[in-house]
Formats: structure tokens, C-alpha cells, sequence
């Protein structure tokens, strides 16, 4: 017993070094994205009140870029009201409010701190639960997908966006369903996999979103066709494409949400339930 | 001595917000060089302090920066290993007579060679765990070499001109 406590005394700082790099190791890799994102919850109130104040100065230094931005949503949407267009339809433009039902919101927000350079990027935006944003709502810029919110504090919430190593989202090329992955490196330049090689596509061709997740609406924009790369053995294409959100310059987003998404989800699952029960 | 120790923790707080609402934001070369200045606090710990508290510091240090950029674990790991290391380095380093009293690890109560030796021993093994946890595979490996080499520089770099811009010869007191 003695000889132990010797030991213990002579090797102490050697034995407390494992022990908190043993910590830190496991705080690392023990973790999953789940957990990870926890911890990243706790520090959403604190740290994100920080950033947000930092944000507050550092918005002045970028006031003529915003400016040029919104004036650019301006006229886009100023160009979509219905007075712009001619009505060649009057039966389906009449009925519409009893006919089409809203299944999307979309609500405003500001990205008040984002990474880029690393492998797993997050972007942290100035709403939360008190303004009704949840796990796992989309979020888009200008048209284009931004990411998939993550975790969710009162105020603020976090989002993994397409540059995270872990993103992943179907998507759609001329008519084929593929998923888009990102592996670290540029943060402008991302993967579809699953493209069948029968497919034909060509550089250029634009990529959007299946509405298969309930994450986007179907059709918003993802990114365009930069390379393709057939020399592997697989029947599969593989495209290299060029996102559409410049990820370096994302201030204001929106932040989808559906409003049906719990009505799909529970009939689904019941469909998986009952094929559960024949299986056993 | 408690005007030291006062003077450490707050050195340490500052340099982790100047890291993370400063430097973090400045991306050269799109983000190939990425220096970790915060490190610095921990550099300038007193020789004379004891080797647990040395890794009890980087333990606290290291979690501070992951609650504000990211990843669990990830600057917690690197700092244990660096303050580890810290004092083994100091002892490698050390004059034959070992360290005076008033001597810290600053360029002006040393000189400029031992303290680049010193720095940038362990700002470069530093560096290398961070940027080899974060990223943890070596198919870039050239990449990610000139990534630790220039972001090592830089983090030099900007603490040696701290040290100038900060304390005169005169008031190194800590």
C-alpha cells in the first residue's frame, strides 16, 4: 500500500496528464453529432449573447454590402408581385386561397457567428425557440439552401450547414435523386453521389431540392454542375458542383418551417410500424 | 505574487476573447493560415509554477476555447498536451545555473533565441495536435504540413511583436 502511494506521489503530474487528455479525448470522440450539438446548446445563450454584441459592431463595417443585398431581394420580389404579371388563368388564380393550403413559413433571421475553414463548420443565427424555430427546420439564403438547424437554445440556434462533413440531403439533377455530401477543403465546391451513370448531365446543369426531406420545399436552389468524373468502376456518376450560397457572405437567412411535416411524419411511421408487425 | 497571479488570469481571459471575436474572423489565404495567439497566455505562465497547475490551466483554458468555437474536446486536448510539454521544454532550455527568480518566459528577461526556440517548440506541437484532431485524416498531408508550418509562423509572429508592444523593458514585472 505504501509502495503504491510512493508511486502515486513520484508519477502524480504523469498521472494527471492522462487523466485530462483522457478527458479531452473523450469529450471528443465519445461524443456523438447529437451530444455534440448539446454541448454546443448549453453555450448557444452565453456565447451567442457575446457574439451577437460583437456582430452589433461589426455589421456597421459591412453596411454597404447589406444594403446592396436587400436592394437585390427588394426587386426580386418587387418583380413577383401579382400586379406584375398578366392574369392568363382567372379559374386557378381566383380559387386559390380556398384551393392551396400554406405548407411552408419562413421566417427571418441573421447569422451572428459562422466558421468556414474547418471540416465541421456551424453557423449560429440570432433566433430560437421563443421565435419558433426548431431542430432540424431548413435554412435558406436568397433562394438558395444554407443548412439544417441542429440544436436550439431561448434565443439563438445552431445550424450545421452543407460545408459540415456530417451534411448530408437529397437532392435532384435532371430528374435523378442524388445525395449531397461535402468533404471538407473549398468551401465552395460540394458532392453528389447516387447520380446513375444512364443519367445524362453536363457541366452546368442546376441541382435543387427533392422536398423529400421535410427540411426544404422541393425546388430551391443547391448548387450547379462543375465536373464530372466517371472513371470509376461504380455505375454511379461523380459530379462536383459549385454551391449557390457563397458561404463566406451569409448574413440574412430565412428559416423554413413545415407546417405539415407532424402529419406526414405520423402516417409514415404508422406505415412503418405496420410493416414492422408483418415481418414479425 | 497574488498581483502575478491576478495579472495571468486576466491576461489568459482577454487573449481568449481577442482569439475568438478577433482573430478567428481573419481568414488569410482562405483559412490555410489560422493562428492560435490565445496559447500565448499560457507561454507566459511563471517558471516557478508547479507542473499540475501548469496542466490544470490548459485543462481550463482548452475548454473555454471549445465552448466558444466548436467541437468538444478538441482545443481541451491540445492544450493538456501543450502545458505537458511546457515545462519539460523549459528544463531543456534552462541556463546551467536553471532560471533566476525575475526571469520569465518573455523575449526581454530572456532573448530573442531562446525564446523562439521556446515558442515555437511548442506553438508548432500545439498547432499539430489541433489541426490533426480537427481534421483526422492524412490524405492532404503536404496541405495540411504548410498549414501548421504558416499558422505556427503567424502565431509567432504576433506574440513576439506582443511582447514588444506590450511590456517595456522596464515594466515586465509578471
Amino acid at each position: 500500500m505504501r509502495n503504491i502511494l510512493a508511486l502515486i506521489q513520484r508519477f502524480y503530474v504523469t498521472l494527471l496528464f492522462f487523466g485530462l487528455l483522457g478527458l479531452g479525448l473523450a469529450m471528443l470522440f465519445g461524443s456523438n453529432n447529437y451530444q455534440r450539438s448539446a454541448f454546443v446548446r448549453h453555450s448557444t445563450d452565453l456565447v451567442g449573447e457575446i457574439y451577437s454584441r460583437r456582430d452589433h459592431l461589426s455589421q456597421y463595417l459591412r453596411l454597404g454590402e447589406i444594403n446592396d443585398q436587400l436592394a437585390l431581394e427588394n426587386a426580386r420580389l418587387r418583380s413577383r408581385l401579382p400586379s406584375n404579371f398578366l392574369i392568363t388563368d382567372t379559374s386557378t388564380y381566383d380559387v386559390a386561397d380556398s384551393l392551396h393550403r400554406q405548407r411552408y413559413i419562413f421566417r427571418t433571421g441573421r447569422v451572428i457567428n459562422a466558421t468556414v475553414t474547418r471540416d465541421m463548420n456551424y453557423l449560429t443565427l440570432d433566433r430560437g425557440e421563443m421565435q419558433g424555430v426548431k431542430k432540424d427546420m431548413g435554412v435558406i439564403a436568397g433562394g438558395a439552401i444554407v443548412g439544417i438547424v441542429t440544436s436550439t437554445s431561448n434565443n439563438f440556434s445552431v445550424v450545421m450547414p452543407v460545408i459540415h462533413s456530417s451534411f448530408q440531403t437529397p437532392v435532384r439533377l435532371n430528374g435523378f435523386y442524388g445525395q449531397l455530401t461535402w468533404r471538407g477543403g473549398d468551401p465552395e465546391l460540394a458532392r453528389v453521389d447516387d447520380i446513375p451513370k444512364h443519367a445524362r448531365i453536363q457541366v452546368g446543369d442546376t441541382i435543387t431540392t427533392t422536398g423529400y426531406s421535410f427540411a426544404f420545399p422541393a425546388g430551391e436552389l443547391v448548387g450547379f454542375v462543375t465536373d464530372i468524373d466517371d472513371e470509376s468502376k461504380e455505375s454511379f456518376h461523380v459530379v462536383t458542383i459549385r454551391l449557390a450560397t457563397d458561404f463566406r457572405k451569409l448574413n440574412y437567412v430565412e428559416i423554413v418551417s413545415d407546417l405539415f411535416r407532424e402529419e406526414i411524419e405520423s402516417i409514415q411511421k404508422a406505415q412503418e410500424q405496420a410493416d414492422g408487425a408483418i415481418d414479425h | 505574487m497574488a498581483q502575478s497571479i491576478i495579472k495571468s488570469i486576466l491576461r489568459i481571459l482577454f487573449l481568449i476573447l481577442l482569439q475568438s471575436l478577433v482573430v478567428n474572423k481573419v481568414q488569410l489565404l482562405d483559412g490555410l493560415i489560422l493562428p492560435w495567439i490565445y496559447i500565448f497566455g499560457l507561454l507566459m505562465l511563471p517558471f516557478e509554477t508547479p507542473r499540475w497547475l501548469v496542466l490544470m490551466v490548459g485543462f481550463t483554458v482548452g475548454f473555454i476555447m471549445d465552448y466558444f468555437t466548436g467541437p468538444m474536446g478538441l482545443h481541451t486536448t491540445a492544450c493538456v498536451i501543450l502545458a505537458y510539454l511546457q515545462p519539460i521544454i523549459q528544463n531543456l532550455l534552462a541556463p546551467r545555473e536553471g532560471y533566476e527568480i525575475t526571469q520569465r518566459p518573455t523575449i526581454q528577461k530572456m532573448n530573442l533565441t531562446w525564446y523562439l526556440t521556446y515558442a515555437g517548440l511548442l506553438t508548432v506541437a500545439h498547432h499539430s495536435v489541433l489541426f490533426f484532431l480537427e481534421v483526422l485524416r492524412f490524405n492532404d498531408f503536404f496541405y495540411q504540413v504548410l498549414h501548421i508550418v504558416l499558422s505556427s509562423l503567424a502565431t509567432l509572429l504576433l506574440m513576439a511583436i506582443g511582447q514588444y508592444l506590450i511590456f517595456t523593458s522596464k515594466s515586465s514585472e509578471s
